[in-house]
Order: C-alpha cells, then structure tokens, then sequence
C-alpha cells in the first residue's frame, strides 16, 4: 500500500479493529506506526485522568438547586394548553359584553353605570356567544343559550342583592314607561 | 475508551441508551417486579412532557453524574461545572416537550451539555478555584499524589486546548464510553468525522503532552 492510512483507519486500528492488509501496513510502515503509538501513549494518559469528585452531600444539593430552578420556570402547558388563556380572554370577552352590551346612548361626560344585570343582549343578537361556544365545557350550557334560556340561567344565578337591583331598576323604567 | 466499537444499528433504535457507568447501572437495576430502568426513564420523560416536575427528578439523579463530569471536563473546576450542570437540565427540562425519542435521551442530554459547555467557553468566564484531587490513593505518598495531580491537571488543560471537535469528540468517546455513532449523533456529524477528530486529537494531545513535558 502505497499511501499512508488514514485518520479513520488509524482509529480502528487503535481499537483493535482494521482490515490485514491494513495491519500489514502496518507493520511495514514506521511512520503509521509511530502516529498510532502516539495516539495509544495520548489515550492511556488520558484515561487515567478523571474528575475529581465532588463532596457527598453535592449530588443533593445539585438535585435541590435544579428542583428550585424548574419550580421557578413557568408551568408548562400541554398540547391543548394554549386554548387555556384563549378561553380565558374569551371569558372576559363574554362576561364585559354581558355587562355592557346595548343600551342607551350615555351622555357625554357621564360615566355609565348601568347594571350588569342590564347588559345581558338577546340570544340572537349575541355575537360573543359563538365564541363562548366554542370553549363552552358543559353541553348543557351551550344548549341552554340555543334554546333561549341564557336570561333565564342568568337571572337564576343572580344573588340577593343583585336580584333586589334588578327588581328596583325595572320598576323604575316601568314607571318611566320605557318598557 | 474501553475499545468498544459502533455496533452497526445499535443506535437505531430510537430509545437506545449508552452503557451507564457501572455504578449507576447497579444504583438503576430493575426491581424484581418494578418497570426497567428504560421503562421508568421514558415514563418519567412521558410525566415531565405533561409538566410533571417531580419526575424530572428521577432524570437528574440518573444522569447528573454524567453530566456533571462532562461539564468539568469543559471548565476544569467545581463550581463552573456545578453552575453548568444545572443550566444543562434547566435547559433540558424547558426542551423536553420536544423530545420525541429519535435518539436516546441520554444522547439528547449530552449533546444539551455540549450546547451549554460551548457557549460557556464562548462566554470565557475567568476560572474559579479548582477542587483538589480527592481520590487518595493509600498505596501512594504525599509527594507522589501531588505529581499525579499535577500531571492530571496538565493534561485537562491540554484537552482543553483542543479545536472544539476534536475535544468534544475525546471527552465523550474516552470518559463517556459513547460509541462512534452515539458520538456523530451528539455531534450532528458522521461516524468517519468521529473517527477521524478522535485520531487527529489523539495526536494533538500528544504532542500537547510533548510541549508541556508531559
């Protein structure tokens, strides 16, 4: 063999590995000899050498250090995990409509203060319902708001006092002949 | 390097595992009813992708030796080491969800480590104070222990003086018993480059060797 063996096939022959002709080469090759000794003479030294190690009480340390460091990250969602803040904000989306919703015009300069009760729109004329229905959990909920019983479910929910300020604002605009 | 040659569809497989050293491989023998340790560790990968941290614990333990002492390898000293090994699994558990088991985990890890030892060598940091050796050997004297040291010393800033894959390619191939492909795929590189860096580092190191008087 003419020239002489490559890198790759000087790692094969270090790991005791190699074709005969190659170990032939070998053996009439001083200068593949001598790189392959010195490659042999670098890996024994270097195998000798290790880390040192470290105090026992260090690979719990190490443990508690990155348990703190992963409890600091932030949790970690799964594949659907994203719809989580997207129904969320779909939530506030619904429960701002369902408090503001249509009503009369304000005047200017008077800040509103409509009740929430007030703000509940028509289930036909929900837009923001689509969207709740998409994340809606419970299909009953969803079928509740098809079938027109949103108000119902609404005012069912209703506690004392706000029920009381639904009662007293109907009065009102009954007497005034809004209704 | 213990003379262990690429078994030629080993890392195939897609959990493959390298050897553990011995004395993790005996801290993880299997229960005699319990999952194997291969069945444990995917089930604890599985857990974290749902972001179950406690079971990333269970990674840490098996593999913080292993990386701890890849990472010293890279800094030479205790503290840097400490420092890297945990960015190493802060950074593999903030990864994890990307995981998909092409590769052995520890494969995974490693090739994390080497990530986050060549940014920190990118970064040069000054280095801290080194531990002292701490394998005392009772057969040897106080004046040999230290010139052993020394020489230990020498020749880790020797590999450090390494091109990147050169070093990289010694570090794993003879302290981490990777096969050639294991090593390739840490890498991103091909089984001859493996062999090849292994060689010309080889030949490197010892001429490094040669210029510090060994």
């Amino acid at each position: 063999m003419a020239s002489h063996l490559s890198d790759r096939t000087m790692t094969d022959l270090l790991e005791g590995e190699g074709t005969p002709e190659q170990r032939a080469h070998l053996a009439s090759c001083a200068a593949c000899r001598s790189r392959l000794d010195n490659a042999r003479a670098a890996l024994e030294a270097a195998s000798k050498v290790d880390v040192p190690e470290p105090p026992g009480l260090y690979w719990e340390a190490l443990r508690r250090n990155v348990r703190r460091r992963i409890a600091e990250e932030p949790e970690r969602r799964t594949r659907w995990g994203w719809l989580a803040p997207l129904a969320a904000a779909a939530a506030v989306v619904v429960i701002v409509a369902l408090s503001v919703g249509e009503r009369p015009p304000t005047p200017a300069g008077v800040a509103p203060t409509l009740p929430a009760w007030s703000a509940l729109p028509p289930v036909e004329e929900d837009d923001n319902l689509a969207v709740v229905n998409g994340f809606a959990e419970e299909e009953a909920l969803v079928a509740d708001w098809e079938e027109g019983r949103g108000l119902a479910a609404f005012v069912a929910a209703l506690s004392d006092q706000e029920s009381e300020a639904l009662t007293m604002a109907l009065r009102v605009e009954q007497q005034e002949g809004e209704l | 390097m213990t003379g262990k040659k690429d078994e030629e569809g080993k890392m195939d497989a897609p959990t493959s595992t390298p050897a553990l050293p011995a004395v993790l491989a005996a801290d993880e023998a299997p229960a005699e009813t319990g999952p194997s340790p291969r069945e444990a560790e995917r089930a604890a990968i599985e857990a974290c992708k749902r972001g179950e941290r406690e079971a990333f614990d269970q990674l840490v333990v098996r593999y913080q030796r292993e990386i701890y002492r890849l990472c010293y390898r890279y800094v030479n000293n205790h503290e840097d080491a400490n420092d890297l090994a945990q960015e190493v699994f802060l950074r593999a558990w903030r990864a994890i969800g990307r995981f998909r088991g092409q590769s052995a985990f520890s494969t995974w890890l490693y090739r994390i480590g080497i990530n986050a030892c060549l940014n920190f060598r990118a970064a040069r940091r000054p280095p801290a104070q080194e531990l002292p050796e701490t394998i005392p050997d009772p057969g040897v004297g106080a004046a040999e222990r230290v010139e052993r040291a020394e020489q230990a010393r020498r020749l880790r800033e020797a590999v450090g003086r390494l091109p990147e894959k050169q070093r990289a390619t010694l570090i794993l191939k003879i302290y981490h018993d990777l096969t050639h492909k294991e090593v390739a795929q840490v890498l991103g590189s091909t089984v001859g480059t493996v062999k090849a860096n292994l060689f010309h580092g080889l030949g490197n190191l010892r001429k490094l060797m040669a210029e510090e008087g060994e």
